[in-house]
């Protein structure tokens, strides 16, 4: 059963809407990401499913039940903490910190004790236990943070950009130690980044936020842009930051646009085909981060665009940053929502 | 002897008896700063007792009323206090809605209109306190599951300077109050002459020594309470 549950939510700051979902849904064990872009609504998205904030319209549902009232929102909020991306720690010491959310729970003595120790263990905090907030680095506290959240054993662990104030190998030693939370009790946990590459290197369900929408297809490739109407038929030249896409819809007005990776082929010279897009650019990055093997290749064809491609079309194409390529792919392989 | 002659001898008389007073240890006026200073914790301590909730609940919870409640305290702020004795003598008196009690012309009628000169200081200043706060320290109490009291604490910690600041305000507040303290007190010698109204009553005599030795000793009572504040504030690190 899902741990928490977002049905038909919408949410508004001032006359603003900025949340916008249908359905949202994250069970025990889960390697969530959030990906989008500064302002996209990961941050506001993060606080529902916290249940620090309360949405203007829809049903939060824990454990299969409607959070109402303020008791429901207490009891929800010892299954599922939360790590803000600049999080703050509490005056007192490090080990105070992590005896927070335990002491909350009615734990004292020596299993506090055992508890603090064991989770200043995990994320490698221990020498820090005595300092205090201003003896800390920004990276030193935002381990402190996770270790504190993770010290109360959630069933769901949200952390806001988590990688944002550490280096490498803070990062690694972060995600080995959620790694190990998740064997011992299959914790749940749903971050937020603005960087693709972290999502994929942390998760392996991406969920990509525009303008407060979930993105039916793919994280790649989102455009924020404003449909014309069409001159003809159905097919629309779309004008995405200097390039002009054509896209297949009946809609007009603002839209978000998203061009599936995998529908994108790539070629080294123009070819002849059906597609109504074929944009010619450089290879800007090659990365291998997909858990299925497949090769994202992404290209400055006026804006960024990546596809995905196999190990094997890499070798052959010789795509290496730098090279000449053409992207092409059809006006109805283009998501508009 | 010229009118400056004169002048300089009335100061210095003043002065020669005011130290007469302090150093012989009159008990007069260690009285009334006994009874000054009792006035001053109870009604410090029941406002901050009120107020400070009070502050909380303003700053914390966005609720039907509430910037009418903040005009209010606003607008409390700047009550004189003339006015406020007045209407804690109607509440009193014999012929008043609380006239039974009988406390009309006793310290606990300058306590109570002290409180209310203190109250929207303590609520005013511990609302600034509280919303001077970093907001993510609340939402992470209540993320790590702290109920409302627990969090509430925690916010108060961080607030701690501010929160003593509200204390000292509103202590400073009630050990200068004259007026309400005349009128609902009565100014009784032994009874409820405060230091306040023994400097207003003794400078309308004539009696400047006098007047002068209880003013000092009200300067020197507000200096020791405040220096003991910021003892406080200053203990404990961050």
């Amino acid at each position: 059963m899902a741990v928490i549950e977002l049905r038909d939510v919408r949410h508004d700051y001032g006359d603003r809407t900025v949340l916008e979902l249908p359905s949202f849904t994250l069970a025990a064990g889960d390697r969530v990401a959030i990906v989008g872009h500064n302002g996209s609504g990961k941050s506001t998205l993060l606080r529902l499913l916290a249940l620090l904030e309360t949405p203007a319209t829809g049903v939060v549902l824990v454990r299969g039940r409607p959070v109402t009232g303020s008791r429901a929102r207490r009891a929800a909020r010892r299954r599922i903490t939360l790590v803000e991306q600049r999080p703050v720690l509490f005056r007192g010491t490090v080990r105070d910190n992590l005896a927070y959310g335990l002491r909350a729970r009615g734990v004292r003595g020596l299993a506090l004790d055992r508890a603090v120790v064991a989770t200043a263990e995990r994320i490698g905090v221990t020498t820090l236990l005595m300092r205090r907030r201003s003896e800390l680095s920004d990276g030193e506290i935002q381990r402190v943070a996770v270790a504190r959240a993770l010290a109360t054993e959630p069933e769901l662990l949200l952390l806001d950009e988590p990688a944002s104030s550490a280096d490498r190998a803070a990062v690694t030693a972060l995600h080995a130690a959620l790694e190990s939370a998740r064997r011992d009790w299959q914790v749940g946990i749903c971050l937020a980044s603005h960087q693709l590459e972290d999502a994929y290197r942390w998760a392996d369900d991406i969920r990509a936020l525009a303008d407060g929408r979930l993105s039916p297809v793919t994280p790649e490739n989102l455009f924020r842009a404003t449909l014309p109407a069409a001159a003809s038929g159905n097919v629309r030249q779309v004008d995405v930051g200097g390039v002009t896409l054509a896209v297949m819809t009946d809609r007009t007005g603002p839209a978000i646009l998203a061009v599936p990776p995998t529908d994108i082929l790539v070629s080294t010279a123009p070819i002849a085909s059906s597609a109504r897009n074929a944009l010619a650019g450089r290879v800007t990055r090659v990365a291998r981060v997909r858990p299925d093997g497949g090769v994202h290749v992404t290209a400055d064809v006026g804006v960024e665009l990546t596809a995905v491609v196999t190990e094997d079309a890499v070798r052959e194409l010789a795509l290496a940053p730098g090279r000449t390529v053409v992207l092409s792919f059809k006006a109805s392989a283009v998501r508009v929502f | 002897m010229d009118h400056r002659g004169r002048r300089v001898d009335f100061l210095a008389e003043g002065l020669r008896r005011a130290l007469a007073l302090i150093v012989g240890g009159d008990r007069e006026l260690y009285g009334s700063a006994a009874l000054t200073l009792r006035v001053a914790v109870a009604a410090t301590g029941v406002a901050c007792a009120l107020g400070i909730p009070a502050g909380f609940a303003l700053a914390g919870r966005r609720f039907w009323g509430r910037r009418v409640a903040l005009v209010v305290v606003n607008t409390a702020l700047a009550v004189p206090t003339v006015v406020l004795g007045l209407v804690v003598y109607g509440l009193l008196s014999r012929r008043g809605p609380l006239g039974t009690i009988d406390w009309l012309y006793t310290w606990q009628a300058i306590v109570v209109g002290d409180v209310l000169l203190a109250l929207p200081i303590a609520v005013a200043l511990s609302a600034a306190a509280v919303e001077g706060v970093d907001p993510r320290i609340r939402r992470t109490a209540l993320t790590l599951g702290a109920g409302r009291w627990r969090t509430a604490w925690t916010v108060a910690r961080e607030a701690r300077f501010a929160l003593a600041a509200v204390v000292t305000a509103a202590f400073g507040r009630v050990i200068a109050e004259v007026g309400a303290a005349m009128i609902v007190g009565g100014n009784i010698r032994g009874e409820t002459r405060t230091l306040t109204t023994g400097v207003a009553l003794f400078t309308a005599q004539g009696d400047f020594g006098t007047a002068l030795a209880l003013g000092a000793v009200l300067l020197a009572l507000a200096l020791f309470v405040n220096l003991a504040l910021q003892a406080l504030q200053g203990h404990g690190r961050d």
